[in-house]
Formats: C-alpha cells, sequence, structure tokens
C-alpha cells in the first residue's frame, strides 16, 4: 500500500529533478533518432565517393544503371519486409517464394498463357504463400520466424519439383521484356546495321520500384492501415485493446510480403529470360539487412520505406563496387556481414533507453 | 429507485477448470465512482476484462441503461460508451499522443488518407480540457512522456470519445504523489459531468478518497458492498481478508 500523504516538499524536489532528467532524456532520443537517420544516407554517400576513387568504370551512366537494376530486387523485397518488422515479425521466405512465383509464371507462359497472365499468376502464387505464412502467424499463433522458415523450405521444394530442378528457358523475347526494357528509350540503327542507344531511357524494374516505394510509403504514414501497422509492432496488446484488427493488419502485411516476394521473381526471370528454381537463395537476409541498414528496429514498432530504400542502395552499392574493385565474392560476403552487424549493433544503442 | 447506468447479472467465468467469476453481480449509477477491491486473483480483473469486452462471459448479462447489450470485443463495449484504462498504460509507445487518442477510430479525408491536422487539433482540446498543459509536443512519441501525462492521454483517449462508463485499473499505480492529485481532480471533474466510473485499486487511500461505494471480491465472488461514507479502512480490509461482512 502506497502512502499518498507523504511530505510535499521532498516530492516536489523531485519532480523538479525527473523534469530535468526526462528533458535531457527527450534530447538525447531527437539526437539519437538524427544521427540513425543520417548515418545511413552519410554512408551510402562515402561508399560512392570511395568506390568511385577506387574504381574507374564505378561513376558510369551504364554502371550506374547496372546498380539501379540490381538494387531493384533488394529494394522490392526490403521494402515489403520493412513492414512486416515494423508490425514484430519477419519473413525469411521471399527468397524462396520469388523462385517459385518466377517458375510458376514461366511454366504458365511455356504452357500458353499469355505473358502478362502468366506473370499475374505468378504474382498471385506469391501472395498465396504470403497468406499461408499470414494464417501460419495470427491463427496457428507459429512464431514468424518458423512459420517462414517452413514456408521457405516448401516454397524452394515445390519450386524444384515441378520443374525437375531444371531451368525454364526458351520462353521467347517477350518475356525478358518487363525485366530488361525501359521507358522513353531511345534507339536509333546505326549505318553499319547495329541498334545505336541514343538514350537509355528509364528500365521498368526502376519505375515499379519508384511506383512501390511511394505507395508503400504512403500507406504506412498516411493512412489508418498504415498507423495500425506502427501501432501493432509497438505494442500488440495495446493496439488490440483499442480496437485495432491485430491479426488482419498482421495478415496483411505477410501478403504484401509475399505478393512482392513474387513481383521480384517475376522481374529477376524476366532480366535472365530463364526461371531458375534456385533463384534468390538467401535473398531474405538481403532485405532484412536493408531494412535494419535503414533504421527499422527488428523489436517493431519502428521503420520507414525512405530507409530501407537507403539501405537496398547501400548494400547494391557494396557489392557493385567491390567487383568493380576485384574483391572475391568471398571477402565480399565477410564484409557485407560486418556491415550488417555493425547497423544492428548501432539498431541495439539507440533503443538502449 | 433509478436505473443503473450498468448493471452486470450473474455473471460466470471460468478458465478451463478455475472458476474465476461465479455469479457476480455489480451495479454502476450515473456520477457514481464504485471501488473494486480484492486481492490478487479476487476476480477484479477478469470482471472488469469482461465489461470492456477483452474476455467474453460464460453466463449472466449486463445492463446499460436497463437494456440487455451483448459485448464480445472492444469495439462492441466502446459502442456502448465503455471505455478502460489500463493498469499497464496501454499505449503504443512508438505513436504520438495523437495516433495514441484515435487509435482504432482515425479521422480521415474523404480520399481516406488520415486527417492529422483533424486529430491534432482534437487531441490538443481534450487535453486543454484535462487541463493537461506542460506536455511539449502532440507529436512526440509517448515514450518520452512522464507516466501522469501517458496517463492522461489515456483519460483523453476516453473522454474525446464521449465515454459514459469509465473503468480504471490501477490508474494511479505507476503515478507519483502530484501526479495521482492530477488523475484525482479528472475523476472528480468526469463524476461531475455524469460518467460512471468503476476504479479498481490496491490502494485503500485511494480508493476512499475517490469512490463512493465499494464492492469487495473474494475467490471470484462479490463478499460485500456498502457505502464508503458508512465504514472504516479497517472494516473493509477485514472483508477483502475474511471475506465476510462486517458485523
Amino acid at each position: 500500500m502506497t502512502d499518498l500523504s507523504s511530505p510535499k516538499a521532498p516530492a516536489d524536489h523531485l519532480s523538479a529533478q525527473e523534469l530535468a532528467d526526462h528533458k535531457a532524456r527527450v534530447m538525447n532520443d531527437k539526437k539519437k533518432d538524427l544521427i540513425q537517420k543520417f548515418a545511413a544516407l552519410a554512408s551510402l554517400l562515402l561508399l560512392i565517393v570511395v568506390f568511385s576513387a577506387t574504381s574507374d568504370a564505378f561513376f558510369s551512366v551504364s554502371n550506374g544503371m547496372t546498380i539501379g537494376l540490381q538494387v531493384t530486387s533488394i529494394a522490392y523485397l526490403g521494402i515489403a519486409a520493412t513492414c512486416v518488422i515494423i508490425t514484430g515479425g519477419i519473413d525469411l521466405s521471399v527468397g524462396s517464394v520469388l523462385a517459385l512465383s518466377g517458375v510458376v509464371a514461366a511454366l504458365a507462359v511455356k504452357a500458353g498463357v499469355p505473358i502478362p497472365l502468366g506473370m499475374l499468376a505468378g504474382i498471385l502464387v506469391g501472395g498465396f504463400c504470403g497468406f499461408l505464412n499470414g494464417v501460419c502467424v495470427t491463427q496457428l499463433k507459429l512464431p514468424p520466424f518458423i512459420a517462414t522458415l517452413g514456408m521457405m523450405l516448401v516454397a524452394r521444394g515445390v519450386a524444384l519439383q515441378i520443374t525437375g530442378a531444371r531451368a525454364v528457358s526458351g520462353l521467347g523475347e517477350a518475356f525478358g521484356e518487363l525485366g530488361n526494357g525501359a521507358l522513353f528509350r531511345v534507339v536509333r540503327i546505326g549505318s553499319d546495321g547495329f541498334p545505336d542507344v541514343i538514350f537509355p531511357g528509364i528500365p521498368y524494374p526502376v519505375i515499379i520500384m519508384v511506383v512501390l516505394a511511394l505507395g508503400v510509403s504512403i500507406m504506412l504514414s498516411r493512412t489508418t492501415l498504415g498507423r495500425h501497422i506502427y501501432a501493432v509492432g509497438s505494442n500488440t496488446e495495446a493496439a488490440r485493446l483499442s480496437g485495432v484488427n491485430v491479426n488482419r493488419v498482421t495478415l496483411f502485411t505477410y501478403v504484401l510480403s509475399g505478393t512482392c516476394a513474387g513481383l521480384t521473381g517475376c522481374v529477376l526471370m524476366s532480366r535472365l529470360v530463364t526461371a531458375q528454381p534456385n533463384e534468390g537463395v538467401m535473398y531474405e537476409l538481403d532485405a532484412i539487412a536493408s531494412a535494419v541498414i535503414g533504421g527499422t528496429s527488428l523489436i517493431g514498432g519502428v521503420g520507414s520505406i525512405s530507409g530501407t530504400v537507403i539501405g537496398a542502395f547501400v548494400i547494391g552499392i557494396l557489392r557493385n563496387g567491390l567487383n568493380m574493385n576485384g574483391v572475391s565474392a568471398f571477402t565480399q560476403q565477410i564484409i557485407i556481414g560486418l556491415v550488417i552487424l555493425l547497423t544492428v549493433w548501432i539498431d541495439q544503442l539507440r533503443n538502449r533507453r | 429507485m433509478r436505473t443503473p447506468l450498468i448493471e452486470m447479472r450473474n455473471i460466470h467465468k471460468q478458465f478451463g477448470g478455475v472458476v474465476a467469476l461465479d455469479d457476480v453481480s455489480v451495479t454502476l449509477h450515473r456520477g457514481e465512482v464504485v471501488g473494486l477491491l480484492g486481492h490478487n486473483g479476487a476476480g477484479k480483473s477478469t470482471l472488469i476484462k469482461i465489461l470492456s469486452g477483452a474476455y467474453e462471459a460464460d453466463g449472466g448479462e449486463i445492463l446499460v441503461d436497463g437494456a440487455p447489450v451483448t459485448i464480445r470485443s472492444p469495439r462492441d463495449a466502446r459502442a456502448n460508451g465503455i471505455e478502460t484504462i489500463y493498469q499497464t498504460l496501454a499505449l503504443a509507445d512508438n505513436l504520438d499522443a495523437v495516433a495514441n487518442v484515435f487509435l482504432g477510430r482515425e479521422i480521415v479525408t474523404s480520399l481516406g488518407r488520415l486527417n492529422d491536422a483533424a486529430m491534432e487539433h482534437a487531441t490538443s482540446d481534450v487535453l486543454a480540457k484535462l487541463k493537461v498543459v506542460d506536455l511539449k509536443s502532440v507529436r512526440a512519441p509517448v515514450s518520452s512522456l512522464s507516466g501522469g501525462q501517458r496517463q492522461s492521454i489515456a483519460i483523453a483517449r476516453a473522454i474525446h470519445f464521449q465515454a459514459q462508463i469509465l473503468i480504471m485499473d490501477e490508474p494511479c499505480a505507476a503515478l507519483g504523489p502530484q501526479e495521482t492529485a492530477m488523475v484525482a481532480n479528472v475523476i472528480q471533474e468526469l463524476k461531475r459531468q455524469g460518467l460512471g466510473i468503476f476504479l479498481i485499486s490496491h490502494d485503500l487511500h485511494d480508493v476512499f478518497a475517490l469512490a463512493d461505494r465499494l464492492t469487495v471480491m473474494k475467490g471470484g465472488r462479490v463478499v460485500g458492498d456498502c457505502h464508503t461514507a458508512d465504514v472504516t479502512q479497517d472494516d473493509v480490509l477485514a472483508m477483502i481478508i475474511t471475506g465476510r461482512p462486517p458485523a
């Protein structure tokens, strides 16, 4: 039993002291958030400067295009992963789901389905995988880590099974349009008979990335659904008691993640004009890493799409720049691993309050 | 006799083989503060969770203004004007005051976008009504606010949505003396406005200062119901411990 009639004076003194502490803490929090926000952007710029200095070929239009294309797949997955992670979940299945979606699209096209419909089928398969993940998490109450780990194995297994573990090729030029085409590309047939690219245009995958990033960003910051996503990750019980349909919100993020994985699968397979059932291994980790580098907290409740896109570029540029400098694939893994450790450590520092 | 604002009749609830509430009936009138007392496990929280829609009763009925209502979810409770302020300060820490006040009932524009300007305005208004003036910003994450300010936001939520019945579960447990006094003032103000308030507390001192009537529970049953003016703290303490009304 607390005694409320304790002397007033010491209480006043204490609360004044508390108020001062509180103000200091608020200032500190603000400073930390600012540091986090600019750390990712600053490291991105630093990477560009360093790689431009060490490699002549790095800072060029054509390499910029290459990076842009490479980053798109990490970004699609990372944007969706951000939503899942904000609710306090995780999706480990996206790498496998994208492979399954890609081969489903390719097999459908092979079977005579028109290309847009075939790709739509692939994306729907991805969304369905995400739906199953969501059902496992919300209805069967499985931990997201386990639910999506199971889906990771199942989706990969199905992709290998239906293709007999062989690549699906001979899909025709049109299948490659989504991954290789570009808007406003100007090509002229030169006097030597070879096509001359006058203006490379904006690749379709980049356009999709921009639309997706803007769409999800607006959804998160300007809609009820977005606010509920943050609320679920911030305090699930409070969200539920406030009348938020926690299961529906959680389910939505997994369906979004699966759908984005399906989209990634179609774009990737289109770029290669071949569907590989073993494509996308470990992509989920790139997606999660890009979200975390961008300031998304694995505890949930915190994260932004702009941060994740920066994170995706950090990973993409790191890979590309290391390649340009002739760093071996093994060393690259070590470096990217260390970058992830560093950023998660920064995340921990931010949350240690 | 007046129709009670809330009447819970013969409420029964069990979790597996454990009977948490056994034939519990309580009432609450307009402008009245009823203190619910009892040990941990006496059934206070279970009863209140049924009224707020967090649990569903296995038996019994709930009447609001004399009319039977069905409460299956927090949304149902809210639709009947019942708002709950939880002991654990059920706020989403990473969201700001505005988002918390409107969580689950956001104001949206005709295009379906959040109308933050309107929500911010309404939040500032209701906080001013509660005389919460030292709030740094309604747009700062609530994790950066003090316990009293957070409690004020929880109360502001209820007030803004025209609650008729307020359930306060240990509203002062996490607060310092000054903040407790602030919450007490708010409760007096709400009483004047004709709200009915269920107050759950372990703190007899708090309860005697605020409640008009006391309902004592033990082992999932109501063991006593008396006006605060008619009993002493010792009587009530004896009732909580022995489960028998004072001689």
